[in-house]
């Protein structure tokens, strides 16, 4: 007779070995598992809701691919991407140049819990999370071949991450962080708790439904079924974060909010550009901003409290962040749209901008006015005096730039001098992160250091796109041509 | 005379930049070299510029100082942050 599930579950899961030619803590070094200080004993409690086993996994992931797949082979054969948005397919692009290979990263990370996590039961659930993440590279790879015939930018989806553009740089920089280079704890807090759990959300299901809005029912169907799977894997984070809190609560908490921030800076970078300036105006659903405050700022406020954890000390600087880091990343990347893979839309007609200001009250004064200047140069024709001509300063930790984390009105120099080098940050936060472990972040030299360091030739803006692999066939242009400014041209004469 | 990179912010701007000043420039050229890159792009051009005062910190430095006396007289390291702002009796923050 063939047992129950519940027959067999539980020692199938916490199936272990019991050591005996080498010693425990070779087999399992701390460093690897992050769990000094920790007892062994205490892993016993680590415990997860999915109970997932081989079999239910392969069976309902076979359905998730099947039903992926049939949308795409349908949307393919109807011509659909050709209908689309230029502005939407910029989000598409953006995307998976800078997500695919994240991808790849986390099946490292999770091939790494399968192997050293301190407890069978995490371990197992490290196997499914791996083959995960294959599976989401390879979605992303099959959707971004599909259109490669379209667009040579889909190539950037494997291709990004082998390039050392500048954007691309400081999403590899912290994922190699808090994927490649952070424990089995702490890449649990980091990836599975904190961008897993919480800002996925963000990208995969706002703009899931933005993409579904705007009639890319494949790309959003793909996201949506990524998103299945990032909800069970999360959840590798709460366990190993009650295991921390009960032995080691201000290592929880500090690797929390060191991560909370560097997320919150990737997510206004990577989705909130796409989501309120890329998405076409009739199409969009919530403002990043209210996104972030239903599905992240709620979120993580209930996690923190459940855990008995504190709010970040700068829990009012990341809310007033809310209202300006994206905008600033938005004109920053259109400034400097010679250096993307993608083709950004201004996203501020008219219209857009009436959005915009009942979206985010201090729009015009910290951001209207700026592209004001910018559009007056559009309708001059001066089109070279809406591009870069350098770069702009760099954050040594986020890689982003200076400036671009608040509103400018509240920029200020946050430098610091560690072993003889000057170091920049975007914000105090970002220098705070910096300061609790300085020797991981000061060997690495942002985009600006390897200009000064003569690493970049020739030292000039060619230098640069070169130096990042930037090719004319996919060099960053406006979406609309400018289209969008002869809104203003009336009222500029 | 040699190069030096410095981090330049036209106040009023967004984003300071890399700027690439020379030891001997003076004060007056710095700012120009600064504001090249937000004055005309995202900071309006006032109709009757007066010039530019480049700081250090709170210091108002002197216009004809060159680069390398600044120097001399403070710690300058690679990328430290000027800035630069438009001169009048009244400085206009844009």
């Amino acid at each position: 007779m063939l047992l129950n599930r519940d027959d067999w579950y539980q020692t199938s899961r916490d199936l272990d070995w019991t050591l005996s030619y080498v010693d425990h803590e070779v087999a399992f070094p701390a460093e690897w598992g992050g769990t000094d200080g920790i007892p062994a004993e205490a892993w016993e409690g680590w415990d997860e809701p999915f109970r997932v086993s081989y079999r239910d996994y392969v069976r309902v992931q076979r359905e998730k691919e099947a039903g992926v797949k049939a949308v795409s082979n349908a949307l393919t054969r109807a011509g659909v991407y050709e209908k689309l948005d230029h502005a939407h397919v910029a989000a598409s692009h953006l995307h998976m140049g800078t997500t695919c290979m994240v991808e790849h990263m986390a099946v490292t990370m999770q091939s790494r819990f399968c192997r050293f996590a301190p407890t069978p039961r995490w371990r197992n659930l490290g196997v499914f999370g791996m083959l995960d993440e294959t599976r989401h590279t390879q979605l992303d790879m099959r959707f971004s071949h599909d259109l490669l015939k379209h667009d040579p930018r889909f190539d950037w989806t494997q291709k990004a991450f082998h390039t050392n553009e500048w954007g691309v740089l400081a999403v590899k920089n912290f994922f190699d962080d808090v994927m490649l280079n952070a424990d089995c704890v702490e890449a649990a807090l980091a990836t599975s708790l904190t961008v897993e759990h919480g800002f996925t959300n963000v990208q995969f299901v706002a703009l899931a439904a933005d993409a579904m809005a705007a009639g890319d029912i494949n790309w959003s169907n793909l996201l949506s079924s990524i998103q299945t799977d990032e909800a069970r894997h999360a959840q590798q984070g709460f366990p190993t974060l009650q295991v921390l809190i009960e032995h080691d609560p201000q290592r929880a908490q500090k690797a929390l909010d060191v991560a909370f921030w560097r997320s919150t800076r990737l997510f206004q970078t990577l989705t909130g550009p796409a989501m309120d300036y890329y998405t076409p105006l009739d199409q969009r659903k919530m403002s990043f901003k209210e996104f972030m405050l239903e599905w992240v700022v709620n979120h993580h406020e209930r996690i923190l409290e459940d855990y008995g954890l504190k709010k970040p000390w700068y829990w009012d600087q990341f809310l007033y962040s809310l209202e300006n880091g994206h905008h600033a990343m938005h004109i920053g990347t259109w400034y400097w749209r010679p250096t993307l893979f993608w083709n950004p839309n201004a996203g501020v007609s008219k219209d857009e901008r009436e959005w915009l200001n009942e979206k985010y009250p201090t729009w015009e004064d910290n951001w209207g006015v700026l592209w004001d200047e910018i559009i007056k140069n559009v309708n001059d024709d001066c089109i070279e005096e809406t591009l870069p001509d350098t770069l702009p300063a760099l954050c040594n930790l986020t890689q982003l730039p200076l400036g671009s984390a608040m509103s400018r009105h509240d920029l200020e120099p946050h430098q610091l001098v560690y072993k003889g080098r000057l170091y920049s940050f975007d914000s105090e936060i970002s220098q705070w992160c910096f300061e609790q472990d300085p020797e991981r972040y000061a060997g690495h030299e942002s985009f600006v250091d390897r200009f000064i360091s003569g690493k970049i030739l020739p030292a000039d803006l060619a230098g640069g796109l070169m130096y990042m692999g930037i090719t004319p066939d996919v060099m960053g242009e406006d979406a609309y041509q400018y289209e969008w400014a002869k809104d203003y041209a009336s009222t500029d004469a | 005379m040699a190069p030096f990179p410095i981090t330049g912010r036209f106040v009023g701007d967004f984003v300071p930049h890399l700027v690439e000043v020379d030891t001997d420039d003076t004060m007056d050229q710095v700012g120009k070299k600064v504001a090249r890159f937000s004055v005309g792009h995202r900071i309006p051009k006032p109709k009757n510029l007066a010039g530019y005062d480049v700081f250090l910190g709170d210091v108002l430095l002197s216009a004809s100082t060159t680069f390398a006396e600044v120097m001399a007289e403070n710690t300058i390291l690679p990328l430290q942050w000027f800035d630069v702002r438009f001169r009048s009796p009244e400085p206009a923050d844009a």
